[in-house]
Parts: C-alpha cells; sequence; structure tokens
C-alpha cells in the first residue's frame, strides 16, 4: 500500500503506520508553542475570527468548488480549534466541565487532507476583515503534520536528497552539474557565437547563485538569459558545487527543515568568500532567501533576485539590446510569495515594457494575483495533478485566456511547471510559459555586449 | 421594580463595567507584551513598518473593502460606527457620568442619534440575514455568530423605546431595566467572546507580519525537545 487510498497524495509507509498520533501531534503544538512565536498570531485569531466568510469570495478554489471544506476560515479554524481546546485555559477547564472535542485520528486526517489543498497563496488574507493571515495557519498546520510524519512524498523525498543525499531536490551529482554547464557554454558558442560562461566555485565571486536546480534539468534558456545578463553587465558571479540549489521545501511544510536548508545556503556564501545571494527565478526559493537574516543574523549575506540585479543593471544601461523588440503579445504571471507582499512586482513589469511590444496585465494581478494553482509545494505532488489544473488553477486559465498573450512569463520554477500543465489541461496549447530570462535571452545583443 | 432599576443601574452596573475594562485592558496588555516577547526573539529584527502603518491604515478606512464587497461592508461599517458613537456621545449618556464622576464631553443633537440608533438596530437585523443567507457563512457559523448581533442590538432597541414613550410597548421603568442589563450583559461579554475583537483589531496587520518573524533556533529546539535531533529525515 503507497497511501494513495487515505490522501490524495502519497505519504510514506511510516505514516501509516505511526500509533497514538494524537497525543504525538499535541506534544509537538507545545513544543512549538514553547519554542517559536506562533503564539501570538494564534491567541488573537483563535479570539477574534468573525466568520465572515469574506475570504471564500476571494480564495480561487471556493470559487470553483463551493464546498464548505475550502472555505480559508474554516480550515484554520480546523487548527485553531485544537489551539482552544488544548492551549487556553478556557478550552482545558471548559473540557474538564462539559467534555466535548477531543482531537482524534480522524480530525487529523482531515487536516491532512485541507491544509494540502490550500497553497498558503494568502490571497485571503487581504479581504479578512480581521486581518487574519490564513497561509499562515496552512503554513504552521502542515508543520504540526509533519511532526507526525503526514507529508507528501514528493515534498519529503526531495528535501532528504537535499539534506542526506546528493546535496539538491533534483539529484544532480556535480559532475552532471559541470556538464550542463560545459552544454550550455557550447549552446552560447553554436547558436550565438558568444564565450560566455558558467563560472564556477570562483573564490570571492560578489554573487553567489542560487536558482531552483530544476532549471539545470528544465530551463536551459532561463539559465542561459541569466548567463548573458551576468556576461554582458560583467557582473561577479559564481556557482558553488558546495550548494546550488535555491529550493527550499522546507518553507512548504517544516520550519525544522527549512531552517536546516538556509543554513546550508549562508554556508556555501561563506565557503566561497562570496558576499550576496543571487537567486535565480523562482518565488519561494526567494522568499525563503529572505528568511536569511532570521536565522543566521545580521551578519546574512543579503538576497538579490535575478530580476532585481537585472533591472538595476537595465536602468544603469549596462544591457545592450537589439533594435527587434519581442513582439508577440506578453503577459506577466506573479509569483505569490514574491508578488503577495508587494515586494517584488514592478522589477520584472520595468524590464517587460522596455523588450517587449505588446505587454499586456492579467487582472487582477500583483498583491491581488490568483496563484497559479501549484503553490505551497502543491505543484510537485503529480499525483493531484487533475486537481491542480482543475479546480485550484481553473481561475488562472481563464485569466490567461483573457488576455490573449502568446508568452506567460513566470519567473518562477513551481509556477511555470504549474502552468504549462495548467494550458496543456485547459486547451491552452498556444500559449508558452516562459521565464523573464528566457525573453531576455532574446532581446540581449551579445555582440555589442561582449 | 425600582430596587431591580437600582441594582442594574449600581453594581451591576459598576461590576460590569469595570470588568469590561480590566478585561479588555488585559487582553490589550498580555498582546503587548506578546509582541514585544515576539520581536525580542525574532532572529530577523527588521520589521516592515511602513507595510504594517500602510495595512492597518487601510484596515481601519476600509475604502478598499467596500469596492470588494459592498453590500456586506456597508452594513459592517455603518453597523460599527453606529454602535460606537451612541453609547459614547448620547446626552442622556453623558448626563449621567457628570451627575455620577463630574466629568462630561460634548454630545450628539438627540436627532442624530436616533438615526444612528435605529441604522445600529437595522444593521444588526441586516448582518444575521447576510449571514444566513449565504451558503458559506452559514457553514462558517455557530451559536456565538448568531447570538452575538442580537445582544449588541437589545440596548440599542430598548433605549430607542425608551426615549421615546409613544412606541414603548411596556413601562417606561421596564424597558429601562431592559436597557440596563443588556447593556451590562454585553460589556460582560465584550472580553468573553470575539467582542475583543474591539481592543485587538488594530495590531492585527502587525500581528501578521509577526507571525513571519520567527527565532533563529525554534526547528533545532523543537528537535531537541521531541527527540528527533540526529533522526534520519
Amino acid at each position: 500500500m503507497n497511501g494513495k487510498s487515505k490522501y490524495s497524495y502519497y505519504v510514506e509507509e511510516r505514516a501509516l503506520e505511526l500509533k497514538d498520533r494524537p497525543r504525538k501531534f499535541l506534544e509537538a503544538f507545545a513544543a512549538v508553542l514553547e519554542h517559536s512565536n506562533y503564539g501570538l498570531p494564534l491567541e488573537v485569531y483563535a479570539r477574534i475570527t468573525a466568520r465572515c466568510s469574506r475570504c471564500a469570495a476571494d480564495c480561487q478554489l471556493y470559487q470553483e468548488t463551493c464546498a464548505d471544506g475550502d472555505i480559508p476560515c474554516r480550515r484554520s479554524e480546523l487548527l485553531l480549534r485544537i489551539y482552544r481546546r488544548y492551549f487556553t485555559r478556557a478550552g482545558v477547564l471548559q473540557a474538564r466541565l462539559a467534555g466535548g472535542f477531543t482531537l482524534d485520528d480522524d480530525y487529523l486526517d482531515e487536516m491532512a487532507e485541507a491544509y494540502y489543498r490550500c497553497t498558503a497563496c494568502r490571497r485571503c488574507k487581504m479581504t479578512c476583515p480581521m486581518g487574519i493571515d490564513h497561509g499562515l495557519i496552512t503554513h504552521l498546520a502542515r508543520w504540526l503534520l509533519a511532526e507526525i510524519d503526514v507529508i507528501p512524498k514528493a515534498l519529503l523525498v526531495a528535501v532528504r536528497e537535499q539534506l542526506e543525499g546528493v546535496g539538491n531536490t533534483s539529484a544532480i551529482p556535480v559532475p552532471a552539474l559541470k556538464d550542463t554547464c560545459e552544454f550550455l557554454e557550447e549552446e552560447f558558442r553554436d547558436i550565438y557565437n558568444a564565450e560566455i560562461k558558467f563560472p564556477i566555485d570562483v573564490q570571492g565571486a560578489e554573487y553567489v547563485f542560487f536558482p531552483a536546480v530544476s532549471d539545470f534539468l528544465l530551463e536551459a534558456d532561463t539559465l542561459m538569459g541569466n548567463a548573458a545578463v551576468m556576461h554582458v553587465t560583467r557582473g561577479s558571479w559564481t556557482i558553488g558545487t558546495g550548494n546550488y540549489d535555491g529550493i527550499n521545501y522546507g518553507l512548504f511544510y517544516s520550519d525544522r527543515m527549512m531552517e536546516r536548508i538556509v543554513h546550508n545556503v549562508a554556508a556555501e556564501v561563506r565557503r566561497l568568500g562570496g558576499s550576496k545571494v543571487l537567486v535565480g527565478e523562482c518565488g519561494h526559493a526567494t522568499r525563503s532567501a529572505w528568511f536569511l537574516p532570521t536565522f543566521c543574523g545580521r551578519d546574512a549575506p543579503p538576497v538579490v533576485n535575478c530580476m532585481q540585479y537585472a533591472l538595476a543593471q537595465l536602468e544603469a544601461g549596462k544591457i545592450p539590446l537589439k533594435e527587434q523588440k519581442i513582439l508577440e503579445r506578453v503577459t506577466y504571471h506573479d509569483p505569490c510569495n514574491i508578488a503577495r507582499v508587494g515586494r517584488l512586482v514592478e522589477e520584472p513589469r520595468e524590464i517587460l515594457r522596455v523588450i517587449c511590444k505588446d505587454y499586456v496585465e492579467m487582472t487582477p494581478n500583483r498583491t491581488e494575483n490568483y496563484c497559479c494553482g501549484g503553490g505551497g509545494g502543491t505543484v510537485s505532488i503529480d499525483e493531484i495533478r487533475a486537481f491542480r489544473t482543475g479546480p485550484l488553477g481553473r481561475r488562472k486559465a481563464r485569466q490567461i485566456r483573457e488576455t490573449g498573450a502568446r508568452y506567460v512569463v513566470a519567473p518562477c520554477a513551481n509556477c511555470k511547471k504549474q502552468l504549462r500543465e495548467l494550458c496543456q489541461d485547459n486547451g491552452l496549447e498556444e500559449v508558452e510559459v516562459v521565464g523573464l530570462h528566457d525573453l531576455l535571452l532574446k532581446v540581449i545583443d551579445l555582440e555589442k555586449g561582449a | 421594580m425600582e430596587a431591580w432599576l437600582a441594582f442594574a443601574r449600581g453594581p451591576a452596573f459598576v461590576f460590569a463595567f469595570s470588568f469590561m475594562v480590566l478585561g479588555l485592558v488585559r487582553h490589550l496588555l498580555l498582546t503587548l507584551l506578546e509582541i514585544s516577547r515576539v520581536m525580542r526573539r525574532a532572529g530577523d529584527k527588521e520589521f516592515a513598518w511602513r507595510r504594517i502603518v500602510r495595512a492597518t491604515a487601510r484596515w481601519l478606512l476600509p475604502a478598499g473593502q467596500l469596492r470588494r464587497h459592498p453590500a456586506y461592508s456597508m452594513t459592517s461599517i455603518l453597523f460599527h460606527v453606529a454602535i460606537v458613537v451612541v453609547p459614547l456621545f448620547l446626552a442622556g449618556h453623558i448626563a449621567l457620568w457628570d451627575r455620577g464622576l463630574g466629568v462630561s464631553w460634548p454630545a450628539i443633537p438627540n436627532g442624530l442619534a436616533d438615526v444612528l440608533t435605529v441604522v445600529a438596530v437595522a444593521a444588526a437585523a441586516a448582518l444575521v440575514v447576510q449571514r444566513a443567507a449565504a451558503r458559506a457563512t452559514r457553514a462558517l457559523s455557530g451559536f456565538q455568530e448568531y447570538a452575538l448581533p442580537p445582544v449588541v442590538a437589545l440596548p440599542f432597541l430598548s433605549g430607542f423605546l425608551v426615549m421615546h414613550p409613544q412606541w414603548n410597548p411596556v413601562s417606561h421603568e421596564s424597558m429601562l431595566l431592559v436597557h440596563v442589563l443588556s447593556a451590562d450583559l454585553l460589556m460582560v461579554l465584550m472580553p468573553l467572546t470575539k467582542l475583543t475583537h474591539a481592543v485587538l483589531v488594530p495590531g492585527v496587520q502587525l500581528v501578521a507580519e509577526l507571525g513571519w518573524h520567527w527565532p533563529p533556533d525554534a526547528g533545532s529546539k523543537l528537535a531537541r525537545t521531541l527527540g528527533k535531533e540526529g533522526v534520519p529525515i
């Protein structure tokens, strides 16, 4: 048995064999409350939830399913109820006097299902009159579930490979990485007649590069775009063989794993004597890297997303462009992890307006964008593809169709995978999902920049 | 009746009012303490103050929400304005404070108070109707959700009838007793129910931001506590 029969995603055998789960869950909850900072939001949220369902109206999943269980507030209530019952004095007293709710296996299974139907896109937070961050609740609930081994196998296996295996989530060994880089350098020579390097293990480089490691397998154009930008701007950068993976699935299921993965990023920058972290096109990798000061303190290396770098260089006139712009219609998808709080929304747009002739916006966009439908790590769970490209992603598919765009720019490895599957499954075969640097690569004048 | 009224206006009021103030202050202080502890423990000491202030301001002036959910937001805004303004600025209430403690402040005209009172009662009714009418809210609602709006509306309805004897079906004293007792009840409920949001809501944007500011070693400490240190993933 692979667990498929119990949840809509695969889990490892040990998750199904674990005994005494309610007690272990509560022990983990107590320890989390002791050591983390989640007590504050839980205490406040547990008191003030208005249960007004405004969040339902703004949730792309609820809009499609209209199922009560998909109302964000109701999902959050699953965890808040446990908190109230076991970790507030009133709840403990009430239970002792009047009995009532007791945490059991069925309830945990309901949570396991519910919190992986949510992508933690945090769109519903924008509209909650009580300002409740349902994405935070999903994030925490998944961590607690992980402590009783309820973890989608796809996420768990990737993190195991990254922390205890080859060293990255795609299990690409160093020789294969070097081969790929050499191959891409050859491509530059063959197609563009340009001598452009992927510098490896350069000591003292200013930027140490952390793309989503899957880019080395799937997104050659994005990586070549990255290298081209660094080349024409004479940027000092390197890929470190000690750690070349920006992916951090800890963000999706366990702060404990997240802490270890972020420490490894800082360690590689230190090893190479680099000064900054340059994150490739990846939403959650960027957001995870923004947690560097959380785990490594004030001395943590500053984090720059490659789009921020590219725009700064473009504005400084250091990126020579061909006369010919991108002629096809282009639209931009905001990855939730960088856009929801408004931290990285204008940079890509400013670049796209310069290099595209026909750039159009999706509506809504920026901080109010809809998730691609694969957020929160769900994109890695292949067995729920029908759910992702169905109810979870349909709203996004409509949004894309309405723009009439030929290219959807999604500067995020996860969004790209999801959007491609979404387009396939929703009759949008003519749409091509690309990275921002894929388009940059098309318009950079490598001869002038050489 | 006289004795009951004296009780409701005297000891019961003093108790309810003190209970409300002390209860809400307690919530506020405990939350502030927790906020300062969170900020002290946070690994990342850069807090996005501008974003927090902006979001908070947007929250307290819910113009954006009006655009998204016009009917619900309008009802909610009118309801809140009415139930905050009337009890605090009714001439009759201020006169009582003046008589008891010798403090007073400007009042709103009684005509405006009448209008706002009707608005409060109507909006409370509308909130219940909206809640029961929409499938999503129905799914979320329990006893508290349906019970609180009427409990909040009762002192307003009875207060209105006290002020307008021509519509009052019972005696002045009886209605006044209902008015004072229901207000006492409401004050007691403030710190015990979700009405606590009255003091906690201005801080929710800060709380959400701080929720993502973690101690640097919460994960490894958790592993130690649960005996999972060094256990393979």
